[in-house]
Order: structure tokens, then C-alpha cells, then sequence
């Protein structure tokens, strides 16, 4: 019992199991997990559940990409082709911020 | 009228509170969109009704002003003072006390000099359509229809001078709208009333004593965002047979120092008045509120 | 010659009053439109009473859009390409306090920007049927 303790004072980070749906949900202009752990070549699905028009980008050396605005009740889906960890974030809402930590 | 202090001490008392008071008195109207304080005390120009709604409270919340007006003409002096409330920009409620002092006309009149009448005013007036500032894509107007309850203290010698009420009401409706563009504000009220001068000589007469329709206007430019100037006119029953009772008009300035405190000046003609003609004079009103 | 006259007739209906309008000119144009939406957005965020509402904006952003859509607005050569006022303005809750604000800080950078008062009320009464949209609360 004492050993599983620390583990649960880790900041929580979403792991999706291999086929499980990869969803991550636009609400009050934050994402929800506000981080996640996927393995490489898996998809995230962002879901718009805000009151808000959102887009996302990546952009680091290895990876990045620039999506196309979605609309409240819209989604999106970008697949991560590289490993490492990155921050997708909004041109519109810039303290929008998810940490994605690809394996 | 007391129950009508009573609801105001109410008002005022949870006003007083504080972070409630400065939700409920968001004074966040626009400068000059709650009008001034007209002769008998509702929100509008000097002599005429306006269909804005007093105070800078906005549709959320409240706004409230106290104002004092003198009109000292060549033979009397007219002079008002009230307090009036704007409830969620969609409903005034207004109170104003007048004093009509007829100096040496009343020794003329035998009833004695610095005779003078007192009305109380009670108003309510009710948006019902329309937004005067925001509705710069439509023609239609702000409409607000009301009343003025009025009571005068000098029943007798309204009597003497053919008068047939000492009390009376005035219903109206009026029509607002502030052509941006152009920086104009118009207004055009219709109004149904038996009152003579306003009431001061009482209602309806030996000569005519129905309600009969009535004019006011007024017409401003504003020249910035603290001052306009414009001008008003408003037609006016002729119930008494001693005097034939005329339209008064008045050419006005408006300066609004800031949501707290505004001055009006005018040169008003309100005609002819029992038994002197031609009365005209200066017009001075304060109103200082919320 | 009647066919011609009605045509014109038409087509003079057909075109937004706007158009014919100098207020872009009378504005300043371009530079003088970009000088008030920086003098007016520096006024928003100053402002305690709305500036928390552009907390989570990107400000760079908005002040890029508001020169497009002022142009448009003063009748300039421009295309708006954001989105509704509806759309832009729906999760903020606006309420007419908080329009009106921001129309007193426009007014104090159209001020700074020495926009004559005759003609700020010009651009004020085109924008302002916008609150229908923007106000939701």
C-alpha cells in the first residue's frame, strides 16, 4: 500500500490503452486532459465542446502541423508520426495548451 | 404618497449596500442617453417627455438622479425639484414637487403677493420597443408610452380662474431616436391632457373641459460627447376662458459633465400665463444621480 | 434612354450607402484606421472594466482583424475574412455594460487619433446595430 502512495501525487497523464478512441475535449477554452501519452503513429481526436471557434498547431524541429478552424460541435483528428513531447496549442486562444508525450 | 417614499427608502436602502450597489447601479449607459430632467420630472429635455428611460442604469440594472429646475419668468417663478428612478431600462418612476409663485401677479389677483401653487407629480413611463442607440440599421424609433399624475394644492383658486379639477392625469406616448450619423437626437410625444400651464392652473375649464390631444418635440445636435443644443417645442391645451393659453418653446444647451452631474440652460417661452402675456425667461436645471 | 435611367436608377439602389461614403477617407485610410485599433485595443486593456474579458485572446490577432474589419466598415478597400460577430462574441457574455465600454474607449482613441466628433459618430452608428450580435447576456 505505502509503495503505491507517490504514484498517485503524479500529476495525472491520460495513457489510452492501443485501440482505444483518442479523444481530447475543447471546453472553457482549455484542453481536457491537459495531457496526454500516446504511442507513435496514433491519432488524437480534439472534439469542440466550447463555446469557442478552436483551431490547434504543433510546431517543433520534428513534427508539426496547422490545422483548419472547427466550430463548436465539430472535431478534428491529427496523427502523430513522430516521438517525443510536444505542446499543441491555438492561434486563437494562446494559454490553451495540451502536452502530448508520444512513445 | 407616502406609500411612494416608502418603496423609494426601500430602493435606496438596499442600494446602499455595497457590493450589491455596484452591481444594481452599473452606470453603464452611454453618457447622455438617459436624457435630463424634463418640467414635471420624467426623463426627456426641458419642456418635453422623452421616450429614454432616466439614469445610466442599463437593461441589468438601475439608475437614479435627484434634479432641481428654476424658471424665473418676467411675472412668476416656476421652479421644480424631484428625484426620478430607471428600473432596468425599461421602467421610470418619477416624483416632482412644484412651486408656482406668482410674486406681484398674486397681489393683481387679490390673493396676496408671493401667492404661490405647488403641485406634486407623480410619473411612470414604460419602454415598450425599440432602442434608441443601439438601432442605427432601423428606422423605427424608442417607444415608451406614460402617465403624470398631478395634484395641485390650490383648489379654490383654480376654481376662481374657471379651472374645473385641481387634480388630473396626463397620458402620452413618445417616440426617440438618435440618428447617429447625423449626431441628432429627436423625440415626438403625443400627449392627452385637461391640464392648464402644466397643471398649475388646474385641469380642464369653463371654455373646454375634455382631454384634448398635445405636441412636444425636441430636436438636439450633439457636439461632442458632453454637449448638445437643440430645441423644443410643445403645444398646450386652451381649457380657460381669462386667458387664451399658447405653445411654449425654449432653445436649450445641455452639458454633461460626467455620469453624475448635468446642466441645462435654456431661453423658454411658455406664453402666455393667467392674465400676463409673453412669458420668457431663463431656464436652469441641475441633476445629479447615477 | 428609359431602360438606361432605370438601370442607373437600379444599380444606385443596389449599392450600400456606405460605398459612397468618405469616411474612410475622413478616417485617415489605412494608417489612420491602423493607429485607432492600436490606440483602441491599448484602451481595452487598460480598462478594469473589460479587460479581463480579452484575457485568454490572442492579441495580435484581434488587432490584425479590427484593421481589416474597420476597413470594411469605413467603406475601404478591404475583405474581412474573421468570423461572425455571433460566433467570435457568443462564449463571452457580453452584457451592454460591458459594448458600451468598450464604445467609451473607442471614443477616447478616436479622440487621441483626432477623429472630428462628426465624424466618429459616423463610424459609431455602423457599428453600433452590431451589439444584437455580440451582446448575448
Amino acid at each position: 500500500m505505502k509503495k503505491l502512495l507517490p504514484l498517485f501525487l503524479l500529476v495525472p497523464a491520460a495513457s489510452f490503452a492501443a485501440d482505444e478512441a483518442h479523444t481530447v475535449v475543447q471546453k472553457g477554452r482549455a484542453f481536457r486532459p491537459a495531457e496526454v501519452s500516446i504511442n507513435r503513429g496514433e491519432s488524437l481526436t480534439f472534439t469542440n465542446d466550447d463555446e469557442f471557434i478552436h483551431q490547434i498547431y504543433v510546431q517543433s524541429p520534428g513534427f508539426n502541423f496547422d490545422s483548419d478552424e472547427r466550430n463548436p460541435g465539430q472535431d478534428i483528428t491529427e496523427t502523430f508520426t513522430a516521438p517525443g513531447t510536444f505542446e499543441v496549442r491555438c492561434h486563437i486562444h494562446p494559454k490553451m495548451k495540451l502536452v502530448v508525450h508520444v512513445k | 404618497m407616502r406609500p411612494f417614499i416608502r418603496a423609494l427608502t426601500l430602493l435606496l436602502g438596499v442600494a446602499a449596500q455595497p457590493a450589491f450597489a455596484d452591481d444594481l447601479f452599473d452606470g453603464g449607459k452611454l453618457l447622455a442617453t438617459g436624457g435630463v430632467s424634463q418640467v414635471e420630472g420624467a426623463g426627456g429635455g426641458g419642456l418635453a417627455n422623452w421616450a429614454l428611460i432616466t439614469g445610466y442604469g442599463t437593461r441589468d440594472g438601475i439608475g437614479a438622479n435627484v434634479h432641481y429646475t428654476a424658471v424665473p419668468l418676467p411675472d412668476y417663478t416656476l421652479q421644480t425639484t424631484g428625484v426620478a428612478v430607471g428600473l432596468f431600462d425599461r421602467l421610470e418612476l418619477s416624483y416632482a414637487w412644484q412651486a408656482f409663485d406668482t410674486q406681484d401677479v398674486g397681489a393683481a389677483l387679490g390673493l396676496g403677493r408671493g401667492f404661490t401653487f405647488h403641485q406634486n407629480i407623480f410619473g411612470a413611463k414604460l419602454k415598450l420597443i425599440g432602442d434608441a442607440v443601439y438601432d442605427q440599421d432601423s428606422w423605427l424609433p424608442q417607444i415608451a408610452v406614460g402617465l403624470q399624475h398631478k395634484e395641485n394644492d390650490r383648489g379654490a383658486v383654480i376654481a376662481a380662474v374657471g379651472g374645473k379639477n385641481s387634480v388630473g392625469t396626463d397620458f402620452y406616448v413618445t417616440a426617440a431616436k438618435l440618428l447617429l450619423a447625423e449626431s441628432l437626437l429627436v423625440d415626438a410625444t403625443l400627449r392627452e391632457t385637461k391640464a392648464n400651464q402644466f397643471g398649475i392652473l388646474g385641469f380642464g375649464g369653463d371654455k373646454h373641459n375634455d382631454y384634448s390631444t398635445q405636441f412636444e418635440g425636441s430636436g438636439a445636435y450633439l457636439f461632442s460627447r458632453r454637449f448638445a443644443m437643440g430645441a423644443e417645442l410643445r403645444t398646450k391645451p386652451s381649457n380657460l376662458g381669462i386667458v387664451h393659453e399658447g405653445a411654449a418653446w425654449d432653445l436649450f444647451a445641455a452639458y454633461f459633465l460626467n455620469k453624475n452631474l448635468s446642466i441645462t440652460a435654456a431661453y423658454a417661452d411658455l406664453g402666455n400665463i393667467a392674465i400676463e402675456n409673453d412669458q420668457h425667461g431663463a431656464y436652469l436645471s441641475l441633476q445629479a444621480g447615477l | 434612354m428609359k431602360a438606361l435611367a432605370t438601370t442607373c436608377f437600379l444599380l444606385a439602389l443596389a449599392t450600400p450607402l456606405w460605398a459612397q461614403d468618405a469616411l474612410f477617407d475622413d478616417m485617415g485610410g489605412q494608417p489612420g484606421i491602423n493607429k485607432l485599433v492600436d490606440a483602441s485595443v491599448d484602451n481595452y486593456l487598460a480598462d478594469p472594466r473589460i479587460k479581463d474579458i480579452f484575457s485568454e485572446s490572442n492579441i495580435d490577432r484581434i488587432r490584425a482583424e479590427l484593421k481589416d474589419q474597420f476597413c470594411v466598415v469605413a467603406g475601404g478597400p478591404c475583405r474581412y475574412t474573421g468570423h461572425s460577430m455571433e460566433a467570435t462574441h457568443k462564449g463571452l457574455h457580453l452584457t451592454n455594460a460591458n459594448f458600451n465600454a468598450l464604445v467609451e474607449d473607442l471614443q477616447s482613441a478616436m479622440d487621441s487619433c483626432n477623429i472630428p466628433f462628426a465624424t466618429q459618430n459616423r463610424f459609431l452608428a455602423r457599428l453600433a446595430p452590431m451589439q444584437h450580435q455580440v451582446v448575448t447576456r
